[in-house]
């Protein structure tokens, strides 16, 4: 890596969000620190799925089974031996999985691997056919993911999930994983690479045309994705500390639809902002699933308004306001530099 | 296994097969049109449902009543979702109108969340389709064996529509040339509500007939369906009415053998649509009866 | 006697019951500029989408330099030395023009996606130089100054010019162009002229182009051929295509129908 002023300057913001992570560990409330360890992972997340719908331009709804997949080889890597022998009440695990114990860093990755080599074998049959398909097959993946772990016993303990997963998920855990999630990602996109998935999101035949090999380069920006989805639901796992089929719904994946969709579907700074504008929008929004009074007046609490609140929301962005917050530009230092000497970036 | 089992589990896998058919020819009739999945089309079955639930059980009509305006009023939805939510966006870029189907999808769901409440409700079966026949010792439920007929006698009017009407040939133009149609004067957006409220006609009809096979609706019931009817869809290939009804039928009838030969997979059932579009994609992407809809792009 | 640079030998192409190209069989050498004209709906695009790969021939050959490229995937054929522009110009609109032109390098890409991440010295030494390749590719076509607008922001005449000069940085020996004169005015179309006839000359091409125009066509290319309703009813000189009875006909039914 050069040593100028850009990567200096990049540099001094990392240490600097580091320092608000230290500040915001020790001064802010056991809630406000859990909700930005969620509003980390989810940032990690949608990093990742904007990668492959804003960058690439593939629609593609993969991320609650992903997370799945990723949470639940962490935690079966994590969880001791004796947990799982008492865990398993139905049917016994399989005896080399139930033996099998590891510590935090080689399982998050582990959970990443896995999901990513998921990932490819998934992309492959859709992408050979231009990958129209791909957001069908990946919604009908999330359900089936939960067919499958509620059938794969000897695994996964069914229906009745994992419990007690070991809690090693902190505030820093998740924000060195963001930061290098985003170092990644913005790396990818700004290269050669980006440029070719940038291209096919633009017009798939023209860069066909061009000499690229569209399904690799689709490929990897799904396969990258899927990757920081695994160690994301990897790091619920341990958040969360139970997990069962029921736990990753459609839900997750349509919370971040939302936030790509807001910030601006291909600018990752516009992800980073709409992650906390959602994550903590979402928080405020609990309040209209719970009882309330106004002015002595009693409404009940509406289960799944939250969720009507958020479909309404994303379709009027879509009809009215497609280019989200930031559309696909991204801050850079010479967008800044350039705007303090007034010139046009 | 004798062949008194095997008949009934055909019986019946056809019958699943065309509620799939039903589903699958809306899927293939928008995509042809305006090469849109239509995410929320699986949900419309379930908007059906409760209509005919709502009308049965809350407004006291009769089942026949009850029925036909379910299935007018889930056209009306179709109509209705097209033109709020997807009309706006038929110049944008692909993936804008695919966001906003699943954003109308998730909507219905949760809206039907709100009105009806998540515990299942207990779908009023009429007596008419309750019972069962015996054909020489072997036992057939009635629905089991209206479903076919009704799904046949549709295909056929839609069928009839989509080749002797001036508005059926439109719809079959459009899925070619969308300027060439427009150029000959033709209402080209009347046409697509068109193709929205039929298609929306028959998932409400397959909803109907699903409550009527499994008497417990819920405001998801349509996503699993929904999604082996896209199966189908692609599998009999995209854009052809026919090859979704055919795919349907493949889709249903293996369904039910899977679980019937090996009772030891019923829990992946659902699993194996998905492992069916999967397949289709990899060896016969343009399905059994599709035509390269994407030829001449240039 | 110069090198044959592409061969297309009974190329046909049926869609459905539909014939869109009948037999259709061409040779062309190395260094010309070769026209293929018709009417409207006459099967030239279709033709074209053969030999680069966007559509596999229902039966037929192509050679590119005695090598059997039938079928071959388009990304291959370019890396072998073929590019293409389009009918209605297919610029990557939310990139730069320069960003447009880099994509064209990709095939040869000399850093993998480890140096993208980790950033080594030799991700910037390839980005660098891809870059400078790039600003002198348009520096040559004189579109330098456009390089940071965004592809959608140029006028049309000068979108064409980009499109051929993304096309020129994949490399190519031979060129082939789908009516790039469609949409222009008379100013345009006789700048674009000069323009492939210098573009051909500084990066040493074999051009094969379409096109609608016959006077374009006529002023540019040495050798022209007519496809009427998928079949090849002539082949000849600008002169001798001029007097041609069949193209004469095959035009006149065009303009009476």
């Amino acid at each position: 890596m050069k040593l100028d002023r850009n990567n200096i300057l990049t540099a001094l913001s990392i240490a600097l969000f580091f320092l608000f992570v230290w500040w915001a560990n020790h001064h802010l409330t056991s809630y406000a620190v859990r909700i930005w360890e969620d509003t980390l992972i989810f940032l990690m997340l949608s990093a990742g799925y904007n990668l492959i719908n804003g960058v690439t331009g593939q629609f593609s709804l993969e991320p609650n089974g992903f997370v799945a997949i990723g949470a639940y080889v962490t935690a079966i890597l994590i969880l001791t031996p004796a947990q799982k022998e008492s865990m398993f009440i139905i049917e016994p695990m399989v005896p080399w999985l139930a033996n099998l114990h590891m510590s935090f860093l080689p399982a998050l990755i582990i959970g990443g691997i896995v999901t990513a080599i998921v990932g490819f074998l998934l992309g492959f049959p859709v992408f050979r056919v231009r990958g129209d398909y791909l957001a069908i097959v990946t919604l009908g993946f999330g359900l089936t993911i939960r067919v499958v772990s509620n059938n794969t016993i000897t695994i996964t303990n069914g229906s009745l999930g994992l419990k007690g997963i070991p809690t090693y998920t902190n505030i820093w855990w998740c924000a060195v994983w963001v930061v290098i999630a985003m170092i990644v990602i913005m790396r990818i996109v700004d290269s050669a690479f980006g440029r070719a998935m940038k291209a096919i999101r633009d017009d798939e035949d023209a860069a066909i045309a061009m000499g690229i090999n569209t399904l690799w380069m689709k490929q990897i920006a799904f396969v990258t994705a899927a990757f920081f989805e695994g160690v994301g639901g990897g790091l619920l796992a341990s958040l969360i500390t139970i997990i069962s089929p029921t736990v990753f719904t459609f839900f997750l994946t349509f919370e971040l639809l939302i936030i790509i969709v807001v910030g601006g579907l291909g600018s990752m700074t516009g992800t980073a902002i709409a992650t906390v504008l959602v994550v903590w929008g979402s928080e405020l929004l609990r309040v209209v699933e719970q009882p309330m009074n106004i002015f002595g007046l009693h409404i009940p609490g509406i289960p799944g308004m939250r969720m009507v609140v958020f479909s309404i929301l994303l379709i009027v962005i879509m009809i009215f306001a497609r280019e989200g917050i930031m559309g696909q530009k991204e801050f850079s230092w010479d967008w800044l530099f350039n705007k303090f000497k007034g010139k046009r970036a | 296994m004798n062949l008194t089992i095997v008949l009934q589990q055909l019986v019946n896998g056809i019958s699943l097969g065309s509620l799939y058919g039903l589903v699958a020819i809306g899927y293939t009739m928008v995509y042809g049109v305006i090469r849109l999945i239509n995410f929320a089309h699986g949900d419309i079955m379930m908007v059906g449902m409760y209509f005919a639930f709502t009308g049965i059980a809350m407004l006291f009509l009769p089942w026949w009543a009850a029925f036909l305006l379910s299935m007018l009023a889930s056209a009306l939805v179709g109509v209705i979702i097209d033109r709020v939510a997807y009309k706006p966006l038929r110049n944008a870029s692909r993936i804008s109108a695919l966001i906003t189907a699943i954003g109308v999808s998730f909507f219905l769901e949760n809206s039907f969340l709100v009105i009806y409440g998540g515990v299942p409700k207990a779908f009023p079966v009429p007596s008419v389709f309750g019972g069962a026949i015996n054909i020489h010792g072997v036992i057939f439920p009635n629905i089991a064996i209206i479903t076919p007929i009704v799904a046949m006698i549709f295909l056929m009017i839609l069928l009839f529509i989509l080749h002797k009407t001036k508005y059926g040939m439109a719809m079959r133009a459009l899925s070619f040339d969308f300027e060439t149609v427009r150029i000959m004067g033709v209402n080209v957006d009347l046409v697509i509500s068109m193709v929205f409220a039929i298609g929306s006609f028959l998932a409400a009809l397959s909803g109907i007939f699903w409550a009527m096979r499994y008497p417990a609706i819920n405001p998801l019931i349509g996503i699993m369906p929904g999604l082996k009817a896209f199966a189908a869809a692609v599998l009999g290939g995209i854009g052809s009415v026919t090859g979704a009804a055919i795919g349907g039928f493949i889709i249903g009838i293996s369904e039910i053998l899977v679980v019937a030969l090996f009772p030891s997979l019923a829990g992946y059932k659902d699993a194996f649509a998905f492992l069916f579009l999967i397949f289709v994609l990899l060896f016969k992407p343009t399905g059994i009866m599709g035509e390269d809809l994407e030829r001449g792009r240039f | 006697m110069s090198n044959i640079i592409l061969k297309c030998e009974n190329l046909t192409m049926q869609f459905g019951g539909l014939v869109a190209v009948n037999k259709f069989s061409i040779q062309i050498r190395e260094g010309m500029i070769f026209g293929l004209i018709g009417p409207n709906g006459a099967g030239k695009t279709t033709a074209f989408n053969m030999i680069t790969g966007n559509l596999k021939p229902t039966s037929g050959k192509v050679y590119f330099y005695d090598k059997d490229i039938t079928g071959m995937k388009p990304y291959k054929i370019v890396s072998l030395g073929m590019a293409r522009t389009f009918q209605n110009i297919r610029l990557f609109s939310n990139l730069s023009v320069l960003e447009n032109v880099l994509t064209g390098y990709h095939h040869k890409l000399k850093y993998n996606l480890i140096d993208t991440i980790l950033r080594t010295p030799r991700f910037y030494k390839y980005e660098n130089q891809m870059k400078e390749e790039g600003m002198k590719l348009l520096e040559s076509v004189r579109l330098e100054e456009k390089a940071n607008f965004r592809a959608s922001e140029l006028p049309y005449g000068e979108r064409r010019k980009v499109e051929i000069a993304r096309a020129l940085a994949t490399g190519p020996k031979l060129l082939l162009l789908d009516e790039p004169a469609a949409g222009m005015n008379p100013q345009e179309t006789t700048d674009l002229m000069y323009f492939i006839q210098e573009v051909k000359e500084k990066f040493d091409l074999t051009v094969f182009l379409i096109e609608h125009d016959m006077k374009f066509v006529m002023n540019l290319c040495e050798t022209i051929a007519v496809l009427d309703h998928g079949v090849k009813i002539a082949e000849g000189k600008p002169e001798e295509i001029r007097k041609n009875p069949d193209v004469i006909k095959a035009y006149l039914g065009d303009i009476n129908a």
